[in-house]
């Protein structure tokens, strides 16, 4: 039985009408299905079984509760965080404006090294098989390893943090880059010469937008590549910014601004892909059919209700 | 007016083994207020010669002469597949080819999206527009450069056989009209028949076989007799090339 096969029955109304009461019955399982109801739903859940597993360990071993934090004395010190109530040296803001600012750096050194090495092994053999070799091996190379080379060479400055950083991420913008290169569309680039459209033209509305889809691929991964190296680089070679931070709660035991402070890292990311990548892809790409994972779920979404229309139909 | 001269041209595509000849040795000359249609079965080198004649691809031997009084002629080019630009508008990709953005050239992009009926989808993307609509919108931006040569690939292939049957119409209006010369692809001998004064037979190998005259009065219409009896003659000559061929 396929699912086209039952639209006519819905359609001509031979089914009764719900009443009221079964509206009603129905409503829980109209939230349950929503999407929100299931994102709120994971929250909830996690802290359920942190806080009874804590209760768990506690029967077991009591002197557990000392080491291991609950949900509410996380919560505590995040706020704590966020009204600038700190212990650390610098504040929540100043910490992360701090990280921020090496971050950028590094990935705009990144992105512009990057894109143009990228090009060069896109466009010529010989270079990429010059770099190729390389490209692979700063790629494999943990972060780790990278803030430890640059902390001993350079002692506590911001050059250690942000040369990792470009090291972490260049390798996924030259890959990407370079695979956009080759990915050029053949067939726009010989319309355009056909029309005798000018090479400055042809650069501007072929070539770069073809690169786009590419240059944002590669800039999304650099900057969450980029964050973890830093954070990894400030731990190690820093006097500040949001690595250090981590480290000073670990080295005071207090193993609830450690699950704090990193819970601000992944809100952190977060904002930043929701407040600065969506956007701009969303611009960016305006031209592209509306395929998302909205449109997805509610195929599936029908799918289902056709089911249980079945089903109810044959009761 | 417009002159192509084809001397001696040859084309192959890939070395030893994958060696393919698309074109072998063709010798043409085109003059005139022509309507010139390129028949032949698949494979048989039509879009190359077609993409040698743009420009967009080089002669492995042989030459090609495209001139208009004397200076080299402009063309406009419809390909088989729509070729537009994804990330820009209707309006913008014939905006794209023009040497200016004159008020003039606006219009002028916009008169000719509404000969091929959309006139109202300039601010669309062409991935909201379907298979056929993107090809009207190739058309356009081809005749909106008012080429000397006008080039087309298969260009009604993918539409509907009434909106077919209205831009060959406007095709063959405007070649009237401008006196322009227009080379013309296609698997339809019905519609070559329909529209040309001049067919070019090609047979596999990217040989000329034949080069047929039809000098009836336009419009035509597939019913008459006169051209029922031409349409049947290039048949004929198909069914030949197949003959031989096999
Ligand atoms: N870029 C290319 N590289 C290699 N071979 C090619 C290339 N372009 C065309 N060919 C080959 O040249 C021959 C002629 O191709 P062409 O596209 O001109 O055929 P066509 O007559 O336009 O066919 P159709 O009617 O199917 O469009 C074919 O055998 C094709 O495989
Ligand atoms: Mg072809």
């Amino acid at each position: 039985m396929t699912v086209t096969d039952t639209r006519p029955s819905a359609g001509t109304g031979s089914q009764p009408v719900p009443s009221p009461a079964h509206r009603l019955i129905g409503l829980p399982a109209k939230i349950a299905k929503s999407p929100n109801f299931a994102r709120i739903l994971f929250p909830i859940a996690l802290f359920a079984v942190w806080e009874l597993s804590l209760i768990a360990v506690e029967e077991i071993w009591p002197f557990a509760v000392d080491v291991l934090p609950t949900p509410s004395e996380v919560g505590g010190f995040m706020w704590d965080e966020f009204i600038t109530d700190t212990l650390a040296r610098k504040n929540l803001y100043e910490t992360f404006f701090i990280s921020l600012r090496r971050l950028l750096s590094g990935f705009l050194i990144a992105m512009v090294l990057g894109t143009a090495l990228g090009l060069a092994m896109g466009l010529s053999r010989a270079t990429n098989a010059f770099c190729h070799d390389w490209t692979m091996a700063i790629l494999a190379m943990p972060a780790l390893a990278w803030a430890l080379f640059n902390s001993i060479i350079f002692g506590f400055d911001d050059r250690g943090p942000i040369l990792t950083v470009i090291l972490a991420g260049i390798p996924f913008v030259i890959v990407n880059v370079r695979e956009g290169v080759r990915n050029t569309p053949r067939e726009l680039f010989d319309m355009a010469r056909s029309f005798k459209v000018p090479q400055s033209k042809v650069i501007r509305h072929v070539l770069v937008p073809s690169l786009m889809p590419f240059m944002f691929a590669a800039a999304r991964y650099c900057f969450s590549i980029g964050w973890k190296g830093l954070v990894i680089a400030e731990v190690f070679g820093g006097q500040d910014g949001a690595g250090w931070t981590i480290k000073f709660w670990y080295d005071a035991h207090r193993a609830h601004g450690v699950v704090g402070y990193a819970a601000f890292f992944v809100i952190f990311a977060i904002l930043f892909e929701r407040l600065v990548f969506e956007p701009i892809s969303r611009r960016a790409f305006r031209w592209r059919p509306q395929i998302s994972t909205e449109v997805v779920e509610e195929a599936f979404g029908e799918h289902h209700e056709h089911y249980g229309e079945e089903e109810t139909a044959r009761h | 007016m417009a002159e192509i001269r084809i001397k001696n041209l040859h084309k192959e595509f890939g070395v030893g083994a994958d060696k393919v000849v698309a074109l072998e040795d063709v010798n043409l000359e085109i003059t005139g207020h022509s309507f010139v249609s390129i028949v032949g079965p698949s494979g048989c080198g039509k879009s190359t010669l077609l993409n040698i004649l743009t420009g967009i691809e080089t002669p492995t031997n042989g030459t090609v002469e495209i001139t208009s009084d004397g200076h080299v002629a402009a063309p406009g080019y419809v390909f088989q597949a729509a070729r537009l630009l994804p990330w820009r508008t209707v309006t913008d990709n014939l905006m794209f080819v023009q040497d200016d953005r004159s008020d003039d050239t606006k219009e002028r992009c916009q008169r000719y999206l509404e000969m091929v009926q959309l006139g109202d989808k300039g601010d669309k993307f062409p991935g909201e527009l379907s298979g056929g609509m993107q090809q009207r919108v190739g058309i356009a931006r081809a005749f909106s450069i008012e080429p000397d040569v006008l080039f087309m690939d298969e260009p009604f292939s993918h539409l509907d056989a009434i909106t077919a049957r209205a831009l060959r119409r406007e095709l063959h209006h405007m070649w009237d009209e401008t006196k322009k010369m227009v080379v013309f692809v296609t698997h339809d001998v019905g519609e070559a028949v329909e529209l040309s004064n001049r067919i070019l037979v090609f047979a596999k190998g990217g040989r000329l076989e034949d080069d047929i005259q039809i000098d009836l009065p336009f419009p035509r219409d597939p019913a008459d007799d006169e051209v029922a009896v031409a349409k049947a003659h290039v048949l004929r000559k198909f069914e030949e090339l197949d003959l031989l061929a096999s």
